[in-house]
C-alpha cells in the first residue's frame, strides 16, 4: 500500500515532462554538484569515511538547516543536539535553535535546562536582547542554545516564522561574528510549529527510521519541504539495526533510500548509549571512548559541512576472519 | 588439514570415540584419517600391517603408502554400501565385538579388546619407543592448545558485556558511565578503519561490510517530480483565529486557522512587528520593554516628587508609602545580594535592577 502511494512514478511517464523542472533543479544543484564531481575526480576515496582532516565548509554562510521529520519521536532532537556538539568540535560556531514550541527538550539533551533564562519570545518583547537570550554552552564556546518560548508562554504565531528570519539576520550581523551553521531543531508533525521552524532554513536534514510510519511522514514532510523552495534535503536514517536487516526483518537503508530518493547525510545505529546521554544530557559525541552511534553522528556532520552525502552504507557485520593458526588457539 | 603427522594418535583415539560421536563431526574433524577405522576394524590382518609400518619407523613413503592402501580398501566398501558414512561407524562395533549394536560402551570394551596388539609392538619393538613417546607429547601439546583456546573462546562469548568492554562501550572500571571527551583531537580516530579496497569498515572493533549507494541524480529528479505532483503546497503566512474573516486580498491556501484553545501558539499579539523586529536587532543597551517599564516608573516618582514638593501638606501618604513599599520588597525578595534596600533615583539608570526584576517575574511565572 505504501510503496504505491510512494512510488507511482515510472520513468517512463516523467521522461516525457523531464526539461522543465530537470533544469530547475540542476539550477539549483549546480554549485554542489560540480563541486563533488570535482572533488571525487580528485580523491575518490575519500566519500566513504574521513577522519584525518578538518572539513571544507561548503556554501554561504550562515548555513540554515532545519532538522525535521514530520514523525514524531524519531530522533530529530537527538541529531540536533549530536550533530551541533559535532560541529562545535570540528570547530565551526553554531547556535541550535529549539524551535520544538511545545515539547522542548534539546535544552535537556544538551544538559543546559538550568541555564535557560530567556527565549525568543522575551526577545521579541523586548525583555531581553537577543545576546541575553543565547545560552552559551561552557563545553564547547562556539556551540549556543536557543530556546523559542517558554514552555508555558504562547508564542505569537503570526510572527514566529518572520521572528526566525530576523533572529538570522540579527545573527549574521553580530559583533563576533555570524555563526557558520544554525541548526533549527523542528518541532514534530506539520503544524504552525514546523512552519515557523522550515522558514528561514535554505537546507533541510530529514530523519527518519526504516519503517513505513515514519517513511511516510518523512516522504510528505520533504513534498512540503520542496514546495517551500528548500532543495537541499537530505536525510538520516535512525534507529538502524543491521542485525535485523540481515534477517530481513527491517527494511534496509538502500530500501529507505529507494522510497524517498533523498541523499543519505548519515546512517544511524540503534544505540543503547543514545539514552544513557540523554539521561546525563551529555550527547554521545563527547563521550569517550565514541560509541557507534556517536561516531555516525560525528560522520553525519562532516558531510553536513561539505554539502557531501554518503556513497556507500554500512549493511551488515562481517565476522572478523580467523586466520588459520586460530585454530591452535592463537 | 590434519595431515599424517599423528598417526599413532589417529589410530588410538578416533576408534574409541567414533561410535559415541556424531558421524558429521567425526568427518569434518579428520577428513583425511577417514580411512583408519577401516584398520581398526579389519583385525588383526589390518594390523598386521600397522605394526610393520610402525617396525619401519613411519618414513613418510611408507605411510603414504599404507594410506593408499586404505584408501583403496576404503573405497571399495564405500561403494559396496548405500550411505558411506553412517554404514560405516554402524559397522564397526559389529565387526569388532559382534555383540550389543551400536552399544558404545560395548564397542569402546571392542576397541580396548583391540589394544593390546599395539601394546605388544611397542614391547616388540623398543626402537620405536621415541616415536610413540614424542607423539603422545604431542598429543598432550595438543590438546592442552585446544583447552587453551576454548577457554579464550568463552570468555570473548559473542554479546556478552566483555564485548562490550572490548567494543568500547563500557568501561570495565566504570560500568556504563562514559568519561566525558574533553576536548581530543576530533580528526584522528583510532576505532575506525577503512578496509582496503573500501568494501570494508571496521569501527568500535567491529567488521561491516560496505555496499554502495546505487541512487542516481535521475532517480531523485524522479522522486522530485513524482512528490511534486503529489503535494501541492503553500506556506502559511496568515494566521488568523478560528471565526475570524479572511482579509480582502490575501490567499485563501496561505491562510493558517489557529484555534483559539491552541495550547503555544496564539493569533494575538500585543507589540506591534516592527517593534520585535528593531528588538530582535537590537546589539546593545537596555531591552525595549525593561527601558520602557523604567521609564513609566521614573515619571510616576518624578510626578510624585514634584508633587511632594509643590504641596508638603496635602501629600497622599498613603498612596506613596503603598507604591514605595511595594518597590522595596521587590527589591529585597528578588536581589539579596543587592544590599541595602534600593533606593530609586531620577540621575541614575542602571538596568540591572530592572533586569533581575524581569528575571524574578519570570521565576514566578513559571
Ligand atoms: N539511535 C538511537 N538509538 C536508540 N535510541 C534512540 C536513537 N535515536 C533516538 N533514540 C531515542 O528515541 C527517543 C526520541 O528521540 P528524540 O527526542 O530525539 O526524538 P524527536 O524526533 O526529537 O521527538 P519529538 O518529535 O518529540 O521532538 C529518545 O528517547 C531517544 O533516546
Ligand atoms: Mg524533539
Amino acid at each position: 500500500m505504501l510503496s504505491l502511494q510512494l512510488l507511482p512514478a515510472s520513468p517512463s511517464s516523467s521522461s516525457i515532462r523531464f526539461s522543465a523542472p530537470f533544469n530547475l533543479i540542476s539550477r539549483t544543484l549546480k554549485p554542489h554538484s560540480s563541486r563533488t564531481r570535482f572533488r571525487t575526480a580528485a580523491v575518490p576515496v575519500q566519500s566513504v569515511l574521513q577522519w584525518n582532516r578538518k572539513p571544507q565548509l561548503a556554501g554561504e554562510t550562515p548555513r540554515v538547516v532545519v532538522i525535521t521529520s514530520g514523525k514524531g519521536g524519531v530522533g530529530k532532537t537527538t541529531t540536533t543536539a549530536n550533530v551541533g556538539l559535532s560541529l562545535a568540535r570540528l570547530g565551526f560556531s553554531v547556535v541550535a535553535v529549539d524551535a520544538d514550541v511545545g515539547l522542548r527538550n534539546l535544552d535537556l539533551l544538551l544538559g543546559l535546562e538550568n541555564r535557560v533564562n530567556y527565549t525568543l519570545v522575551e526577545v521579541l518583547n523586548g525583555d531581553c536582547r537577543l545576546d541575553q537570550a543565547l545560552v552559551r554552552d561552557k563545553r564547547w564556546s562556539n556551540f549556543e542554545l536557543l530556546c523559542i518560548s517558554k514552555p508555558r508562554s504562547k508564542l505569537p504565531i503570526g510572527f514566529g516564522g518572520k521572528a526566525l528570519v530576523w533572529l538570522v539576520d540579527s545573527l549574521k550581523s553580530r559583533q563576533e561574528g555570524c555563526p557558520e551553521f544554525i541548526l533549527i531543531d523542528c518541532p514534530a508533525g506539520i503544524d504552525a510549529g514546523f512552519i515557523t521552524a522550515i522558514t528561514p532554513a535554505n537546507e533541510a536534514v530529514l530523519v527518519t527510521t526504516p519503517d513505513i510510519t515514519s517513511l511516510r511522514d518523512a516522504d510528505r514532510v520533504t513534498g512540503l519541504l520542496e514546495c517551500d523552495g528548500i532543495r537541499d534535503i537530505k536525510m538520516i536514517v535512525n534507529r538502524v539495526r543491521t542485525d535485523m536487516i540481515k534477517g530481513e526483518d527491517m527494511m534496509s537503508v538502500l530500501d529507505v533510500q529507494e522510497m524517498l530518493g533523498l541523499a543519505l547525510l548519515g546512517v544511524i545505529p540503534e544505540d543503547s548509549e543514545v539514552i544513557r546521554s540523554t539521561n546525563r544530557g551529555y550527547p554521545l559525541v563527547l563521550n569517550k571512548p565514541p560509541t557507534l552511534a556517536g561516531l555516525a553522528f560525528e560522520q553525519a556532520a562532516w558531510r553536513l559541512v561539505e554539502q557531501d552525502s554518503m556513497k556507500a552504507v554500512m549493511v551488515e557485520e562481517e565476522p572478523k576472519k580467523r586466520g588459520f593458526f586460530s585454530f591452535f588457539g592463537g | 588439514m590434519t595431515s599424517p603427522r599423528f598417526p599413532v594418535l589417529c589410530h588410538r583415539e578416533i576408534p574409541s570415540i567414533s561410535s559415541s560421536w556424531p558421524p558429521s563431526i567425526w568427518t569434518l574433524d579428520c577428513h583425511s584419517i577417514t580411512p583408519i577405522p577401516q584398520a581398526s576394524r579389519a583385525f588383526p590382518g589390518r594390523l598386521a600391517e600397522l605394526r610393520a609400518g610402525f617396525g619401519m619407523k613411519l618414513s613418510w613413503g611408507r605411510w603414504s603408502s599404507y594410506r593408499g592402501k586404505l584408501r583403496k580398501n576404503f573405497f571399495v566398501k564405500v561403494s559396496a554400501s548405500g550411505d558411506p558414512v553412517t554404514s560405516e561407524t554402524d559397522s564397526v562395533p559389529n565387526e569388532a565385538v559382534g555383540a550389543g549394536k551400536g552399544d558404545p560402551f560395548n564397542h569402546f570394551r571392542g576397541v580396548i579388546s583391540s589394544l593390546p596388539p599395539v601394546v605388544f609392538v611397542m614391547k616388540r619393538n623398543p626402537g620405536a619407543n621415541f616415536v610413540i613417546g614424542f607423539c603422545i607429547a604431542t598429543a598432550i601439546f595438543f590438546i592442552v592448545g585446544r583447552v587453551y583456546a576454548a577457554r579464550n573462546a568463552m570468555y570473548d562469548r559473542p554479546g556478552s558485556v566483555a564485548d562490550l568492554v572490548r567494543r568500547g562501550q563500557l568501561r570495565s572500571d566504570r560500568r556504563g558511565i562514559s568519561t566525558p571527551l574533553k576536548y581530543e583531537d576530533p580528526f584522528n580516530n583510532p576505532l575506525v578503519k577503512v578496509g582496503k579496497k573500501n568494501s570494508t569498515v571496521e569501527m568500535c572493533g567491529k567488521v561491516y561490510r560496505l555496499a554502495p549507494v546505487t541512487l542516481t541524480k535521475e532517480e531523485e529528479t524522479i522522486h522530485k517530480r513524482r512528490r511534486s505532483r503529489a503535494y501541492q503546497w503553500k506556506r502559511p503566512t496568515m494566521f488568523l483565529k478560528e471565526g475570524d474573516t479572511i482579509p480582502p486580498d490575501v490567499d485563501p491556501d496561505t491562510v493558517r486557522w489557529i484555534p483559539a484553545n491552541h495550547p503555544f501558539a496564539t493569533t494575538a499579539s500585543d507589540i506591534d512587528e516592527d517593534l520585535a523586529q528593531t528588538n530582535v536587532y537590537q546589539k546593545h543597551g537596555v531591552p525595549f520593554r525593561i527601558q520602557a517599564e523604567h521609564e513609566a516608573l521614573q515619571r510616576k516618582l518624578e510626578a510624585l516628587q514634584r508633587e511632594e514638593r509643590l504641596d508638603k501638606l496635602v501629600i497622599d501618604r498613603g498612596n506613596a508609602k503603598d507604591f514605595e513599599r511595594q518597590f522595596k520588597f521587590q527589591a529585597k525578595s528578588q536581589d539579596v545580594e543587592q544590599g541595602p534596600p534600593f533606593k530609586p533615583s531620577k540621575s541614575d539608570f542602571s538596568p540591572s535592577p530592572a533586569e533581575s526584576n524581569s528575571s524574578s517575574e519570570e521565576i514566578q511565572k513559571s
